[in-house]
Formats: C-alpha cells, structure tokens, sequence
C-alpha cells in the first residue's frame, strides 16, 4: 500500500473519532443536553392566579386581594456601588448578613440565580428600593398575592386566612390543586373550605434568560400556561349587620348569630372577641399566632361554632314542645311557684326567689319559671325529651359549611350511667337538664337553629353561608297546635308586659324570643337570648346571641338582639 | 519598464517566476469555500449586536477579500525559494520568536512582536518556514545519513521553537511544531518503529495516572516492540524507559508539583473539576453541542450561543456553535469537507516526486490537520483547552491569512510539479 493511502486511512481514523464523539454527544445523548441547555437559558416563571374575591350577600367585597413583594438579588449583578445600608434600613436584613449572602452567591455557579433577601414587603418598601435602583444593582422583586379586608365588618372567624405552602407532606390540605412551595392555601374559615373555588390555578411562561441575567422575552416554543384566576365567592352574610354587631361586642366575649329562617343564609356570624386579620401582610407570622394561640380570652376559638356553653332557660322550650306534643298536660295544669321546690334533701330554686305565684305553661315560659318545669319534667319520659331535643338539632353538628363544628352534649341515660353510674344520678339531674343547665353543652349555631325550627314551623335548611347554595331541608314534624303554642309563648316572652325578653321588643314588627341564663361556675353567668323576627307574616331573621359573663339573658343578650331586631326590620325581606 | 525591473532584477527573480500554468485545483478550492461559507454565516449571528463596522463578520470578509489576493499573487511564488533560503529562514524566525520575550506582554503572554501600530506573531508564519526547513533537511538526504540521527536532529529543530513557543507561553502553537515534524519524518520513510519510540515516552508518562489504562498501554508497547524485532538491548532499554517514564512521573507530581500547579494541569485534563474556571467553557461547549442534536437550532436560534453562555464563540468555539446551531450535520459537513481538502493534498503529494515539495505538502496538511484536530477534540471535551483555532472558520486575520497561504502555496507547488 502506497504511504499515501496509508495517511489517508490514518486520518480518516481519526475523522471518524471526532465524528463518533459529536454524534454520542448530539444523538444518544441529546436529550440530556438538551435540557442542560435548557436549564441554563429557560426561567419558568409562575405567574401567580389571582384568588378570587369574597364579597357579602349584596356584592360588598369583603376580602379582596393586594400585592406584596419578595425582595431577591441576584449575586453576579451586585457591584461596589450596591448600597448595603439602605437595604438593610428598609427591610431590617442586617448589612453583614446580606454582605456575607451576596459574597456566597458571587462564588457559586448559580450566581445569576436571585437570592431571596426578605419576604413579604409592602409596596411603600418596594416604592423606596425602587427609588434607589441605581445604587443597588441586582434587585428584583417578584410579586406576591395577599388578602386586603376593606370592609367594616371583619368576620374574622368565618374568613379565616391563609397559610404558606412550607412542608409539602405535612400542609397539603387538597391534593388535585398542585401546590408547590411557597403557594399560599386557605388554612381556615371560608378559605379553607371554598379553597378550591377561591384558589384559580397558577400559570406558568417560560422566558430567556442570558448568562447576564438579561430577559430575552418569551420562550417560542413553550408558550406555557395561562393562570386562571380563582373566582369569587358570594357569601349570604349582610357586611352591615355583621359590622353593626361586632361594634356591639365591643369590649364583651361571646358569639351572635343571625339566619334567614326559610333560606338557611347565616347572615350574620360574630364572635368575640377576634384577632385581626390585617395586622400581617400574607402568611401569619409565628410569632402572632403563638400570642392569639395562649390568649386567656381565646381569640382563635369561634364561639359561634366551637364555644359549647349551657343552653339556660332558651332549653325550656324543648320541654314546652314535648309536653305540647305528648298532651300530657294541657293550659289549665297549673304549678304553684313559691321560688323554691323540694326534692329529696335538696331544694331547688327558681330564679325568682319570691315566686311567680300560680303558673301555667305559657305564664312558665312568659316568666322563665323553673319550678313549673321542675314539676313538667316528672310527667314525661327522660327518653323522648332528649329525643325532641335531638329533633331541633341539638347534640349533632348543624352542617354549616365550616371546618371544626362541635357536636355539643344532649345527656341521655346511657351518658348518664357512664358518668355517674347505673345508681348515682337521679330525678334531680332531670330537673337541671330541663331548665338548660347541668350536662347540656350547646353551640350558638344550635340555638339559632331551634329558633329557625320554631320560625318556620319545621320547615327550615341547614344555615351556610355560601350564598345562592340551597342547603338540605330540615323538617321536624310536629302538632300544629305544638307550633302555635310555641310561636304564641316566644311572642309573649318579647311583648308582655312581664315577659323576660321585653327589651328585645320592636314597634311595628312581630318578635319573638327567650332568654336564658347559663349557669357558670367560674363567674358571671352567660346571658343567653334566642329569637327571630316576623315582617309581613315571613320570619325573616332568626337568632342567638350569647354574652358571657352577660349576666341575666334579659338584660344584655336582649338588648343586642333588639338592635338586631331593629336592623331587620329596616333593611331585611325575603 | 516595470516589466524590465521584474524580469532581470536578481532578487526579484530568486523570489518571483511566471507561474508554469493555472490550474484551479477545484478539490481543494470547493472545501476552502464551503468552510469559509459555514464561518460567514456563523460569525453573522454571532455578531448580531455590534454595528456592521466592527462586527467579526465584516472584519473577517475583509480578511478574506485581502487573503484572496495573497492567494493570487502566491501563485507568482518561486517555490524553490524556500528550498534555498530555508535555513536563513528557519535562523530568522529564532532570533523573532527570541525577541518577543522582549516584547509587552498582551493577554498573559509575549506572542507579538510589535513594531509602532503593527504587532505580528512570528509564530504564526513560522510553521510554515518550520515546514520549509524540515523539508529541506530531509529532502536532502540521500541516504548518507543514520536513521536514527536524522530522527533526533528533525526532532531538535522542531523542538527548539516549539520550546521557545511554550515559554511565551503558548500551549496550542507549541504542539503544532512538535507535531508538524512527525508526519513529514515518516513521509521521508523514516521506519515508523523509531518514530514510535520517540512518541511512546510521552503516551507513557500520561497514562501512569490511571493503572488500567498504563497496563493496556505496556501491554500495547510489548506487542509493538516484539513484533518489530529490535535488537533484544534496545528492546529492553526501550521497555524500561517507558515504565520509568510511567514510574517518575506520578512521583514527580505527588512531591515536587505545588498543589496551584497541579490544579493547572488537572484542569487541562479533566475540565469538570472546575466548573467556573476553563472547564466551565468545555462544560458549556458540551452542552452547546449536544443540545444541538441532529438538525441544530438553527441559525441564529442557539440559546447558548446567542445568549451567551458559550464563550469564545467567535474564535476558540465557534465549532461549538455550528455544532449548536447546524447540528450534526454541520459538523459532518465540516469534517467531510475538510478531509476533501487534505485527502487532495494528500493526493498530490503521493504524485509529486519532487522530495522537497512532496514534503512541504504533507507538512502543510499537517499543519491545517493539528488545527482542526486539537479545537474540534477541545471543543468536545476530548482534548485540553488550548485555544488553537479552527482553520478558515474561526474568526482572525492573520490566522486566517496563513492557512489561505498554505492552500495558495499547495496550488502553486502542484500547478508546478503536474
């Protein structure tokens, strides 16, 4: 063979080596590359949805969404010029730490990747930063999604508020809406629970990025995806009536709660007292929850669904209904009250200590009297009184469309035998139950439901507050005449002139109601007044409202309830 | 008259002829075309942002319009000339390259001799007189001189500049004038045995850090040794300078080399060490590469070209760019084409029976074949970082000045002989 060819072989050897070598890095292992390059030159940015609006039953918004800003450098682009002191008198980011970030985010390969300096800032901060932008080169700030509460009326424990994505495995709460890190969900109230209603869906555009960190515009051939913005809930809150009562907690813990008796629409829902939902931008700090968290007046509770109290007298009419039902006794059975009733070695008081005198039931309701029940109660059966009790919805969660709705307690027999045993309780815990006291834990949602039980004649819906969402009917069926003496004896309560309710009375409207007194060992007793309000022959708006330590029902909860009473009559119809 | 002073000048004479014909060798013109297209349009997108006045792309047509002259006029060329004056030639490019040490240092080394606004780097046009000198001293022989003298003494004129050249320091040209001496040697029939011993030390010493690979590697050395049949001494001394070679040099490394020294050296090997310094340009040449795929991105479309995480992308890289943008088949046009072009010279240089000539051929390739080698295998992560460029694409003057030269005087030389 000539030299010459030999050469050639050689070289061509040699060819084909460079040649093997682009063709393992362009086709068997493209695909790595490909990505690699990808990674270099393409930022996905996630364009954030806007979470949709929460506005009251006549469109004022309630929660609406603001921006806030993340704060983010990014290392290669920091020069000598960058103003360290000013950063950190704005955010609060000591100068030496951002120093020591910055240097190490020089150093590594990522260093044209932003290196998050602070969370959450508002926008005068950003407005200040941004000011300043020539002597601090490299900032940017990306965009955060944040709830504003323009309304008066706060409805903090219906809301709740939101929570940052931190541990995917521990904070999920829905699984089919993709959170990442850093997204923010619902944690409470209505966020939580209309979380994917309100939460829309993120997008995500793929840009160019050069080695300088320069935007280079959209990347062509992933056009990405639109975020869909989340929409917008309707709540069947009135924000007026809300906001009026609340100003009425002022200074007072309890809970009120007002419904449309036909509809089940919450039109109202307080409970005091609250935390402020716009003393933080975002997520809670830790801090701030930790303090509500060991608040002695437990602001995070939502009393109106989570305080379990005793029902006082408002349970008289449990015992009123069954005796009605069953027909044991009749208007013309009469019970002597001379303020104090013996039982065995123990003696029973009525509130009134002088005695109503001769009464009977509707007297008994008219007046609160105990001692006529303390006799009512030995003629009917412990069985079918809580069985009633059940029926208007006691000692089971209503529905309401809330997280953490506590069931309350109706004891019955079994209950009984297992706290006290078979032998340890007797006749005389029946006299406690039926004048509300004793075992009996009830929720203020729960007494605002028997009132809109009573208002309807069975005929009502499980209370929610989405508006436009028809809830499940409940109907509790019982004699008519049980219903009228029931509407009959609330009215009295309100518009006799000995009635215990007078002060919740309305000119010009039909209000009925009862008032209670929940016992409390721990101090004053919780004043309890439980009603609902009639205009042209339609209920249009029934209640509970509970003041602890309130004292007698008649006085503070009554008083509550007729400004609400005033309320509806003006602006409230079916 | 102007024609008088040219025909009878002496000097003129010595240096210039009527060339015998003209003949456009097309298989080594056609390849030099397509090259130069593919760079052209490459540089177009590289240079997007600077104005058209100083962009790459019109400073290298300008280069090009002024090389295709010198490409003309080469062909006037007395080649003998060179045959002549080759040692005067070899003597005068020392004494330059001895010069630049006296020279400013521009970019961390004295390449550049630099006289009022002109620099020139004599290193550049000294392969091509290292080639003339070569070929002279082997062309004439005619066998009155000991195989192995002539090896060595090729050896140290090669070895001079090319030692000269790593003190500037200039890594890639250094390696070009130690390889030129090579091919030539065997062209001249040099027995490939000893010039198998020359290379076999240095094949040694590298493999030594890796004991799989030095076991293949004297494996092979065995089997080259035996089956050529040397007397049993040099057989012998010639195995043992190999595994010392092997044994010394990681022994060396581990107790006389300072650790910045070794990081150097390691670098030069294995660049994913250190991702920020010169390997994080291989890293980036790789993943411009393999990106690229099949079909490219298409011109203009290489994210990292255009958004320049690729570096050098004009010079040292722009392979990696047509890799990115022009894909494979791109890069199998270039080594297509480019092996066209020195299969041809190849060619001719088999035909020629002039030793001289026949001679300065194959150097010629071999210079243009080093080039190409050392920056596609760089660019792959195949071979160090050594900045040699790639010939007729990478953009630069006076490189792209001295590779037209070597096509010129290759037409010239054959248009001569055939």
């Amino acid at each position: 063979m000539p030299k010459y060819k030999k050469i050639q072989i050689v070289l061509a050897g040699i060819f084909a080596i460079i040649f093997l070598r682009f063709y393992y890095l362009q086709i068997y292992q493209h695909s790595k590359y490909e990505a690699k390059a990808g990674n270099n030159s393409i930022r996905k940015i996630s364009l954030h949805a806007p979470r949709g609006i929460i506005y009251d039953r006549n469109g004022i918004p309630i929660v609406d969404n603001r921006q806030i800003y993340d704060l983010a450098v990014i290392p290669f682009d920091v020069t000598n010029q960058f103003d360290y002191q000013m950063v950190s008198k704005r955010t609060g980011v000591s100068s030496s730490e951002l120093q020591e970030k910055i240097a190490k985010g020089k150093k590594s390969f990522h260093r044209f990747r932003p290196v998050p300096i602070k969370r959450h800032i508002n926008f005068e901060t950003r407005s200040h930063l941004e000011e300043n932008k020539l002597s601090l080169p490299g900032t940017i700030f990306s965009e955060f999604p944040a709830r504003t509460y323009p309304d008066k009326a706060k409805l903090t424990h219906v809301l709740g508020y939101l929570r940052v994505v931190s541990d995917m495995t521990a904070s999920k709460p829905n699984q089919e809406l993709d959170y990442k890190l850093g997204d923010v969900f619902g944690f409470s109230g209505i966020e939580r629970m209309y979380e994917s209603i309100l939460r829309g869906r993120d997008g995500t555009e793929f840009r160019l990025v050069d080695i300088y960190g320069i935007d280079h515009g959209v990347y062509k051939d992933n056009p990405g995806i639109q975020p869909v913005p989340g929409k917008a809930v309707n709540l069947s809150i009135d924000s007026k009536l809300q906001a009026l009562i609340e100003e009425l907690f002022i200074g007072k813990k309890g809970a009120a709660i007002c419904m449309m008796p036909k509809t089940g629409d919450v039109l109202a829902f307080v409970s005091a007292p609250d935390y402020d939902l716009n003393s933080f931008a975002g997520p809670v700090p830790l801090e701030l929850w930790e303090g509500w968290n060991s608040d002695t007046e437990k602001p995070l509770i939502n009393r109106g669904i989570q305080g379990l109290y005793p029902p006082g007298s408002t349970f008289k009419l449990i015992g009123a209904a069954l005796a009605n039902e069953e027909g044991k006794v009749d208007q013309n059975w009469t019970v002597n009250c001379n303020g104090v009733y013996h039982l065995g070695d123990r003696d029973f008081h009525c509130w009134n200590i002088a005695g109503h005198g001769t009464v009977n039931m509707e007297r008994a309701i008219l007046q609160s009297c105990n001692i006529y029940f303390y006799h009512l109660i030995q003629k009917l059966s412990f069985k079918n009184w809580k069985a009633m009790a059940e029926k208007f919805g006691f000692g089971a969660t209503t529905g309401i469309d809330l997280f953490g709705e506590k069931r309350g307690l109706v004891p019955g027999k079994t209950y009984m035998n297992n706290k006290y045993g078979r032998y340890g309780w007797a006749t005389g815990n029946l006299l406690t139950f039926i004048i509300g006291q004793g075992d009996i834990l009830v929720t203020p949602l729960q007494v605002t439901q028997m009132m809109s039980i009573i208002a309807t004649r069975g005929n009502t819906k499980t209370p929610h507050l989405l508006l436009d969402n028809p809830s499940e009917n409940i109907t509790v069926s019982l004699k008519s005449k049980t219903w009228d003496f029931l509407q009959q004896a609330t009215w009295n309560v309100v518009n006799h002139e000995n009635g215990t309710g007078k002060a919740a009375k309305v000119m010009g409207c039909e209000v009925h109601g009862k008032t209670g007194t929940a016992q409390n060992p721990h101090g004053e007793n919780h004043s309890w007044f439980a009603g609902y309000i009639v205009k042209d022959n339609v209920p249009i708006l029934s209640l509970a409202v509970l003041v602890e330590h309130g004292g007698k029902g008649s006085v503070e909860a009554a008083l509550i309830s007729h400004k609400i009473f005033k309320y509806a009559q003006k602006n409230i119809s079916l | 008259m102007l024609r008088k002073t040219f025909l009878y000048n002496y000097y003129l004479n010595k240096i210039f002829r009527a060339p015998d014909k003209i003949v456009i060798r097309w298989g080594m013109l056609v390849p030099v075309l397509i090259l130069m297209g593919i760079g052209f349009i490459t540089l177009k997108y590289t240079s997007l942002n600077s104005s058209f006045f100083t962009s790459t792309f019109t400073k290298q047509i300008v280069w090009f319009a002024i090389g295709s002259i010198v490409f003309i006029l080469a062909q006037w060329i007395r080649i003998q000339y060179f045959q002549e004056y080759a040692y005067h030639f070899y003597g005068f490019l020392i004494i330059l390259i001895g010069i630049t040490y006296f020279m400013p240092v521009i970019g961390g080394s004295h390449r550049w001799l630099i006289i009022g606004n002109v620099s020139f780097q004599p290193s550049e046009i000294g392969k091509l007189l290292l080639v003339f000198v070569i070929a002279r001293v082997l062309a004439d022989q005619k066998g009155n001189m000991n195989e192995i003298k002539l090896l060595l003494l090729i050896l140290v004129m090669a070895l001079i500049p090319a030692l000269m050249i790593f003190k500037q320091p200039d890594f890639g040209t250094a390696i070009v004038y130690g390889f030129i001496a090579i091919p030539m040697l065997y062209w001249s029939g040099i027995r490939s045995f000893y010039l198998f011993s020359v290379i076999a030390p240095f094949v040694s010493i590298i493999s030594a850090f890796n004991i799989y690979f030095f076991s293949l590697w004297m494996g092979i050395l065995v089997l080259v040794i035996y089956f050529n049949q040397p007397k049993i001494t040099i057989g012998v001394s010639q195995f043992i300078i190999n595994i010392g070679c092997g044994i010394i040099s990681p022994f060396i490394w581990y107790n006389f080399l300072y650790s910045h020294q070794k990081e150097r050296i390691l670098t030069l090997l294995n660049p994913t060490r250190d991702p920020h310094g010169t390997g994080y340009q291989v890293i980036q040449s790789i993943i411009a590469i393999g990106s690229g795929g099949l079909w490219g991105k298409g011109v203009g479309e290489g994210t990292q070209t255009q958004l320049r995480y690729l570096p050098v992308r004009d010079t040292d890289f722009i392979v990696s760019v047509i890799g990115e943008e022009m894909g494979l088949l791109g890069i199998t046009i270039i080594l297509v084409v480019f092996f066209t072009l020195l299969y041809w010279i190849i060619v001719y240089a088999g035909i020629i029976s002039n030793k001289f000539s026949s001679l300065t051929l194959i150097g010629f390739a071999s210079i243009l074949f080093i080039h190409l080698a050392v920056n596609m295998g760089m660019t792959v992560g195949l071979l160090p970082v050594t900045g040699l460029p790639a010939p007729f694409l990478s953009y630069g003057g006076s490189f792209l000045l001295s590779c037209m030269l070597i096509v010129a005087l290759s037409t010239n030389i054959i248009n001569h002989h055939i």
